[in-house]
């Protein structure tokens, strides 16, 4: 989190450096608000699993204070990196179905008259006035053997039997893709926005047809959208365990799940703060690699 | 939907924690969809005692807030595994039997079980057992025991509990193994059995395992026994079995934490929990076993016919969990490489 306060300190901190008059404690003052939340909520809690995780377990599940690096250990099991793979797999699954499904409707809206993309965007918050659980029960209703979509395909005459859809990996990519598609589809819509269609004009005047421009001027321009949604899609989607017990039946756990029955069923803390240390230290590399070839295409383009 | 109320619940839980706590109120701290509110009201009613309950999902959610938490409740829920570890740990406080003059409906079978011996932390709430559902309007065969519902030709039609402990305690009772000896040689024999099983399996849910049951994705499963009673209660052709190879009791019970504040309180409404009528008020919301001798008499034939909620004798032996202490990490690492390798 440290990498997303800094460019947000840097540009409040500049701002009142042009009014030199603005004593800089104005711009803290500003920011103590997000420091105090990111240090209760983020870098304490961090550091709390940290420490926890060389920490051993009591018979209670109690975190006993004394060093260990068997949590860790445990962690380099083939099991744990097999459950992390498939994790990225559905998460990366997710993401792209998001981005083919969620491109052309942000597009659309981005590029529509203004008062339609008040209405259209009212549509794509609507589902989250109604809580996150409610709308993954809705599905089960959806997809159960006796439910809305095998009883109108019954009806069309298009199965003959009901389709086995609840309880299998497709519930839980729809499960995921319904629940982070509007993470995907308003950042991007964010870029189309902004797009210049001045730019458009000239990549056809230049004798760029439709899916040249398409490819070398609208989508380059909108990729900071792109990516944006795809921080915000396959991030909180790889360590998502709801959907995966509910539209999937807990057949097959993925990280989420086995970090969570760590701090419930199995009582033990420590381990689960391992993994998630594991976890959020990939996190924090990846992050980084992307940033670095990000930084070197920047220069290119420079 | 027990996901979706702990989920208020843990929001709640903020609040109450910050609640004031004046010498008129009671912090009940028990299982989600276990106490009715109107004996919660009518406790109220008549002593002027403020109740404020807060719920939990799991034993192990209990120990873990109870150990962290303090002072904070005044009567826990615990099931009998879980209070034989507090107990061991010096976490619950003697109760006066004295005044609890209601104690003497409960029916004796229920009392002084191996979790506490001498009965002096702990009064029963309810019981149950978990055994096996039968859509008898699907499968025909005649199912007995976990042999008969681990079948290939049932694959993908079997719902069991998401509940590790409980999957690997069937396993031994299918090889003939004591489920309280969890040791790595028996995890090695019944890890071949698990695997098969897991296989077979269509949903594993512990929140509403009848969900899959009644919405037709499944047709066999090995649930709850409160939940295999409310499936029969609305349908017939739903029957509960004792798996012949044997089956976990639980009890659940009342106590109070050794830190708690208003004790006199919580005796109060354990008496209060321990009068016929008020039991009857438990039974018909959440239809488990009731150990309450006198409430039977004012339950419904249909209920006491339950099968599920009053077994008929037929079935494997009956045997409570006792406290596992560190192996509970064993068996999740066991169950997670066998969830993984399908």
């Amino acid at each position: 989190m440290d990498t997303l306060a800094t460019p947000a300190a840097t540009s409040l901190a500049a701002a009142p450096a042009i009014d030199r008059r603005t004593p800089r404690w104005r711009a803290w003052l500003l920011l103590t608000p997000m420091i105090v939340w990111l240090v209760a909520f983020v870098v304490a809690p961090t550091a709390i699993l940290f420490v926890y995780s060389f920490c051993e377990r009591d018979e209670l599940g109690r975190v006993v204070f004394s060093f260990t690096l068997e949590n860790y250990q445990r962690v380099s099991d083939p099991i744990y990196l097999r459950i992390f793979l498939r994790s990225i797999g559905y998460a990366g699954l997710t993401t792209a179905i998001c981005v083919v499904v969620g491109y052309p409707v942000a597009y659309c809206i981005g590029r529509a008259s203004e008062v339609w993309r008040q209405r259209l965007l009212l549509l794509v918050m609507v589902p989250f006035w109604t809580s996150f659980l409610i709308r993954t029960y809705a599905w089960i209703t959806i997809l159960k053997q006796e439910g809305l979509l095998n009883g109108a395909l019954q009806a069309m005459a298009l199965v003959a039997s009901p389709l086995d859809l609840l309880y299998t990996p497709f519930a839980v990519v729809i499960g995921l893709v319904y629940a982070y598609l509007p993470f995907m589809m308003l950042p991007i819509y964010g870029s189309v926005e902004k797009l210049d269609g001045s730019l458009i004009e000239a990549a056809h005047d230049l004798g760029a047809g439709p899916l040249r421009a398409f490819s070398s001027v609208i989508i380059p321009l909108t990729m900071p959208g792109i990516a944006a949604g795809t921080l915000l899609v396959f991030v909180p989607a790889i360590g998502m365990f709801a959907i995966t017990d509910l539209l999937g039946g807990a057949r097959v756990p993925l990280i989420g799940n086995v970090i969570q029955n760590q701090f419930m069923q199995a009582r033990d803390w420590p381990f689960g703060a391992a993994l998630g240390m594991v976890f959020m230290g990939l996190f924090a590399v990846s992050y980084w690699l992307l940033q670095l070839r990000g930084g070197a295409s920047d220069e290119l383009h420079g | 939907m027990k996901l979706l109320l702990r989920f208020f619940a843990a929001l709640l839980a903020a609040a109450v924690t910050f609640a004031a706590r004046a010498a008129n109120e009671l912090n009940l701290f028990g299982w989600s969809e276990y106490v009715p509110q109107a004996v919660i009201d009518g406790f109220t009613e008549e002593t002027g005692i403020k109740v404020n309950f807060e719920t939990y999902a799991s034993n192990e959610e209990l120990i873990s807030k109870l150990v962290a938490g303090g002072g904070n409740y005044d009567l826990i829920q615990p099931s009998d595994y879980a209070a034989e570890a507090m107990i061991r740990q010096n976490l619950l406080a003697p109760l006066d039997l004295k005044r609890l003059h209601n104690l003497k409906n409960i029916d004796p079978e229920f009392l002084h079980r191996p979790h506490d011996p001498d009965g002096r932390f702990t009064v029963p709430y309810m019981s149950g057992t978990v055994g096996i559902v039968v859509n008898t309007g699907k499968v025909k065969t005649p199912i007995k025991g976990y042999r008969d519902v681990f079948q290939p030709a049932f694959k993908d039609r079997i719902v069991v509990l998401n509940d590790n402990r409980e999957i690997v305690s069937w396993a031994l009772d299918t090889l003939g193994l004591p489920i309280n000896t969890i040791t790595p040689e028996n995890l090695a024999k019944v890890r071949p059995v698990i695997a098969e099983w897991v296989k077979l399996v269509k949903v594993f849910d512990s929140d509403s395992p009848k969900t899959a049951l009644l919405n037709g994705d499944v047709d066999l499963g090995v649930v709850w026994s409160g939940e295999a009673a409310i499936l029969w209660h609305q349908d017939k052709r739903f029957q509960y079995v004792i798996p012949a190879e044997g089956a976990h009791q639980f009890l659940d019970l009342l106590a109070i934490p050794a830190t708690a504040k208003n004790k006199d309180a919580a005796h109060d409404f354990i008496d209060y929990i321990l009068r016929p009528e008020v039991s009857k008020l438990i039974s018909d919301a959440f239809p488990y076993t009731n150990p309450n001798r006198e409430a039977h008499r004012l339950l419904s034939t249909e209920a006491l016919d339950n099968p599920a909620s009053y077994p008929h004798g037929d079935g494997g032996k009956l045997e409570s969990f006792r406290d596992i202490g560190k192996a509970a990490a064993d068996i999740d690492r066991l169950m997670t490489d066998l969830k993984s390798a399908r």
